[in-house]
């Protein structure tokens, strides 16, 4: 079983870039999505990936600036001469470290220890490979949202960003919801979209900060944990929903609770950072940009390999340019929509 | 000679924003974010751009045993250094600001998302080579 250290990383990262481009005709299965400003054809297996790819995203649509292409590779032993993945042979490895020396090669990449399952990206030509031991041995928050390293290193290429946060809209324009798992994020994006309000994603969306700060959708599923299923009624409303995920929740499609077909972006006016009050009734009131910083930043940044300064950098940029607000949440789902709603309403009158 | 009280940002995996003249600061090296008070921040504006604990502590803004021990937490949490360079005046804005502080000298971490570092079991390796590993020519 090889073993790559920091030093030979980049050449690890490349030999796996070439040997998936050699084996391209051996790869059963090719899908092609169309996301914001990227399409990216994925060559892989039959399976849960392959299923994944076709209704995990928000297919984009009506995009008006240039899109550029993509290629992934998501690859296994099996698929012509494709090798085991390497294990990692130096003492120590710190994602960071990890991050540093493929950037210096111009690469990106990300290695996930307990399943030796390996991410490698050369942006410059726009190819990755996902390399496992076998078709299914990827981890279990693969599916919910496929292919999301590659999506974060393309796109911090071109200075957008894959944002740890939830949305709510209303014609056009936008609330970004920000804070760590828990703090409600989901929970207010499924009560709006229950309630006749937009979103463009519950997790994870795609900012830009280009003519002010707007949000795209990437991703289709949203969860919610099964006391909130039922609060929100999604247990009578959704009968055919599957088991709870790796995470002990429910997921399912944002079009399964949309009132409308998924906007292809919203103009985000202000960014809130949600909390559950434990009272009755739902408030806004301002907060420091410190505080939306510290509650946006740090799992948008930590959950996503590399890119770390620049995304600091752009989170830092988003919160000076947006008014920071603390939604204090109740506890009655309609209330929380309302409150939202009449504060959108405000903004775009 | 180095300075006895000048400093600066430890690292270049040390990096910082300011946000109504509220600093937040990150480790990127560790995941490690930290978030001044109104006092902190403008202490550690001054002392990142290497102004000197004793020009700060000259204003009279701040007691000195309450700068020292937040410049040793500073110390301690790897964001700052002990510099080898001349000091830099302390900006007329900056007073302002430490003048106008309402909030005690603090700085908190926010850690909980930060890096663990994984330790490989690379004592199981018989040849600890690496990838690729070049066979030498005979």
């Amino acid at each position: 079983m090889p073993r790559v250290t920091l030093e030979t990383l980049p050449d690890y990262a490349r030999y796996l870039i070439g040997a998936a481009e050699s084996a391209a005709a051996a790869f059963p299965v090719t899908r092609k999505s169309r996301l914001p400003r990227l399409d990216i054809t994925t060559h892989l297996s039959p399976g849960t990936l392959a299923d994944a790819l076709c209704h995990g995203f928000v297919e984009a649509r009506d995009d008006e600036a240039a899109t550029v292409g993509c290629r992934i590779f998501v690859a296994h032993p099996g698929i012509a001469d494709m090798p085991m993945p390497a294990q990692w042979g130096d003492a120590h490895y710190t994602e960071h470290g990890f991050a540093t020396r493929l950037a210096e090669a111009g690469l990106r990449g990300h290695f996930y220890h307990d399943l030796d399952f390996w991410q490698v990206y050369d942006p410059q030509r726009r190819v990755g490979v996902q390399l496992m031991t076998t078709a299914d041995a990827f981890p279990p928050w693969e599916p919910a949202a496929p292919l999301r390293p590659f999506l974060h290193w393309e796109y911090a290429a071109r200075g957008m960003r894959l944002t740890h946060a939830g949305t709510l809209g209303l014609e056009g324009k936008g609330i970004l919801l920000a804070g760590s798992g828990g703090a409600g994020k989901s929970g207010t994006v499924a009560a709006g979209l229950l309630n006749g309000l937009d979103s463009v994603g519950d997790d994870y969306v795609l900012v830009d900060l280009e003519r002010g700060v707007s949000a795209r959708p990437l991703f289709s599923t949203l969860k919610q944990d099964p006391q909130g299923f039922a609060r929100l009624g999604l247990k009578q409303r959704l009968t055919g929903h599957g088991p709870l995920n790796w995470q002990g929740k429910y997921t399912f499609h944002i079009a399964d609770i949309a009132p409308r077909q998924v906007p292809a972006r919203l103009d985000i006016i202000a960014l809130m950072v949600p909390h559950i009050s434990g009272g009755k009734a739902s408030s806004i009131a301002p907060a420091s940009r410190r505080d939306a910083m510290l509650a946006l930043a740090p799992s948008g940044i930590m959950q996503m390999p590399g890119e770390r300064e620049s995304g600091f950098r752009l989170f830092g940029d988003l919160t000076r340019l947006l008014p920071c607000y603390r939604l204090s949440l109740g506890s009655d789902p309609e209330e929380i929509a309302g409150t939202v709603s009449n504060f959108l309403a405000r903004g775009i009158s | 000679m180095r300075q006895p009280d000048v400093y600066a940002v430890a690292s270049k995996d040390i990096v910082f924003e300011s946000f109504d003249g509220d600093a937040v600061v990150l480790d990127l090296s560790t995941g490690k974010y930290f978030g001044f008070s109104d006092s902190g921040s403008g202490v550690w504006q001054a002392l990142s751009s290497g102004v000197s604990a004793a020009a700060l502590a000259e204003t009279g803004a701040i007691a000195s045993a309450e700068l020292a021990t937040f410049i040793a937490r500073l110390l301690e949490f790897g964001l700052l250094a002990p510099a080898d360079t001349a000091p830099n005046p302390l900006p007329g804005d900056l007073i302002s600001q430490l003048a106008a502080a309402r909030e005690p000298l603090s700085v908190d971490v926010h850690d909980d998302l930060a890096d663990l570092i994984v330790v490989d079991p690379i004592h199981e390796v018989d040849e600890p080579l690496g990838w690729p590993a070049v066979k030498q020519a005979n």
